[in-house]
């Protein structure tokens, strides 16, 4: 992988050579799971989910999102949905809802590098 | 001990790798991981997993699941399996971002080979699950050696089981042959005795293994004849008197002869040996020797292979009588001039005296 297109993804909070030792060198994986990261409808179902007071899709949806997050090592962003996906199971509504604005924050950051970089 | 990488150890060795899990992303990692080394199959939520594993199960070394998952999570996933009873020989692990206590517990208690937490560390997983699968496929290629030499072991113990019966023939006919018998007769009378036992109700109560031990017994009855001077033993008249006691003792000496072998006498077949070589010529009149037993003092084996011998004798040239035409031969038993036995015994006799009658076709 390029140098630019590594600092973008890092200044994005993508921890890039974690992300690359998990997928054990290889960049053609990392573009695909990134795009797919990017073109994922979790996120839509995540913000649908607290819009309608869905638990359980809420649930569904964070989890989902934390494992990809977990997986492309975006830290950040996998932080916010491990705390959001265990409040949730708490059934601490508020708290979970009140971890939005960061996460759609983050994710926002995430999907901008990764549209500048593969788009 | 053959070493464990022995041919003969060999068999089909599963190397496939089953990833059970409905993100995409996680697929992709795991396959990447593993596909250098094994053959990989996918499945994205438990039915499809678990169809896949209970298809043939045979074919997997690991199975790699998810637990949270729509349709059915993995949990249930490893329940059925446990149920299936597949757990002791195909390793599954867990691999899940979920490893709260009470998720590890249940899938401990249900026999899960390893709990790997999300997201993996590559080497950590392939060291996992590769040390497992190695130690299964050692254990499977022991279990080889094993069966193989747990064959070969039985296959030595009937060979031996042949050798006995061998010598113990040969040793009988050995005898009989000075008395001029072919090894034909000592055949014979096994013969008769075991199809006496088998297809008649003198046999009820024994099992096959013991009317084979008996059958071979029946070899043995004269074994004393050995004791017997040629003189005596191959004399053409009559015997006086006391060349017939002399000839009688046959029955004690064969007793006495088997007793002294040891090996013999931790064989099963013994104790009907013994009691076949000393009694059968008791008669049921208790005017029989040696001991003058009568009726039901004397065992069945023993009533059998008398009846037998006088058969055989009859049926046969000796060296003192030429052979009896079969209607003679049986009337001369039933009307008693060759010995008093059991009646229920003639009637099990006459009952499969056809079948006994066979047996001389081919002399």
């Amino acid at each position: 992988m390029d140098a630019q297109r590594k600092e973008t993804l890092c200044a994005a909070g993508i921890d890039v050579d974690a992300a690359l030792a998990r997928l054990m060198g290889s960049d053609a994986l990392l573009e695909r799971f990134l795009k797919k990261f990017a073109a994922d409808a979790n996120y839509a179902r995540l913000q649908a989910a607290f819009d309608q007071a869905d638990r359980d899709g809420a649930i569904a949806a964070s989890h989902t999102l934390k494992g990809m997050c977990g997986n492309l090592s975006m830290t950040a962003l996998f932080d916010l949905f491990t705390r959001q996906v265990a409040l949730l199971r708490a059934d601490d509504w508020a708290a979970a809802a009140a971890l939005m604005p960061d996460i759609a924050q983050g994710y926002a950051r995430a999907l901008q590098a990764i549209q500048a970089c593969f788009g | 001990m053959l070493p464990l990488e022995s041919p003969f150890a060999s068999a089909p060795v599963p190397n496939t790798v089953l990833i059970v899990d409905d993100d995409e992303i996680n697929r992709g990692i795991l396959e990447n991981i593993f596909a250098p080394a094994h053959d990989i199959e996918q499945a994205e939520d438990g039915v499809q997993g678990l169809q896949a594993i209970l298809r043939n199960p045979d074919r997997l070394c690991a199975v790699l699941l998810d637990v949270v998952m729509p349709r059915m999570d993995g949990i249930t996933v490893l329940r059925r399996l446990r149920q299936a009873g597949l757990l002791q020989r195909l390793p599954v692990f867990l691999i899940t971002a979920e490893a709260s206590d009470s998720v590890l517990k249940d899938a401990y208690e249900l026999g899960v080979m390893d709990v790997i937490s999300k997201p993996i560390v590559p080497f950590v997983v392939l060291r996992r699950v590769q040390s497992v699968v190695e130690l299964f496929k050692a254990r499977r290629r022991l279990n080889n050696v094993v069966l193989m030499q747990q064959a070969d072991l039985l296959a030595k113990a009937e060979q031996i089981v042949q050798l006995n019966i061998g010598m113990i023939e040969a040793l009988s006919t050995a005898i009989e042959f000075r008395s001029g018998e072919s090894g034909e007769h000592v055949r014979r009378i096994r013969d008769i005795t075991r199809l006496m036992l088998l297809r008649t109700e003198l046999g009820a109560g024994l099992s096959a293994e013991t009317v084979d031990q008996i059958a071979l017994a029946a070899i043995m009855h004269d074994v004393g004849k050995i004791a017997i001077p040629d003189a005596i033993l191959n004399k053409p008249g009559r015997l006086t008197p006391e060349e017939f006691e002399v000839m009688k003792t046959h029955t004690v000496q064969g007793a006495l002869l088997l007793e002294k072998i040891p090996q013999l006498r931790e064989n099963e077949a013994y104790a009907y040996a013994y009691d076949i070589a000393r009694h059968h010529h008791e008669r049921w009149d208790g005017r029989g020797y040696p001991d003058g037993l009568k009726g039901d003092e004397i065992s069945v084996w023993a009533q059998v292979v008398s009846l037998a011998d006088v058969y055989d004798a009859l049926s046969c040239k000796r060296v003192y009588k030429a052979a009896f035409p079969r209607e003679q031969v049986l009337e001369m038993i039933r009307d008693g001039q060759c010995g008093a036995f059991n009646p229920r015994l003639l009637d099990c006799f006459f009952a499969v005296e056809a079948d006994l009658a066979r047996l001389y076709e081919h002399a």
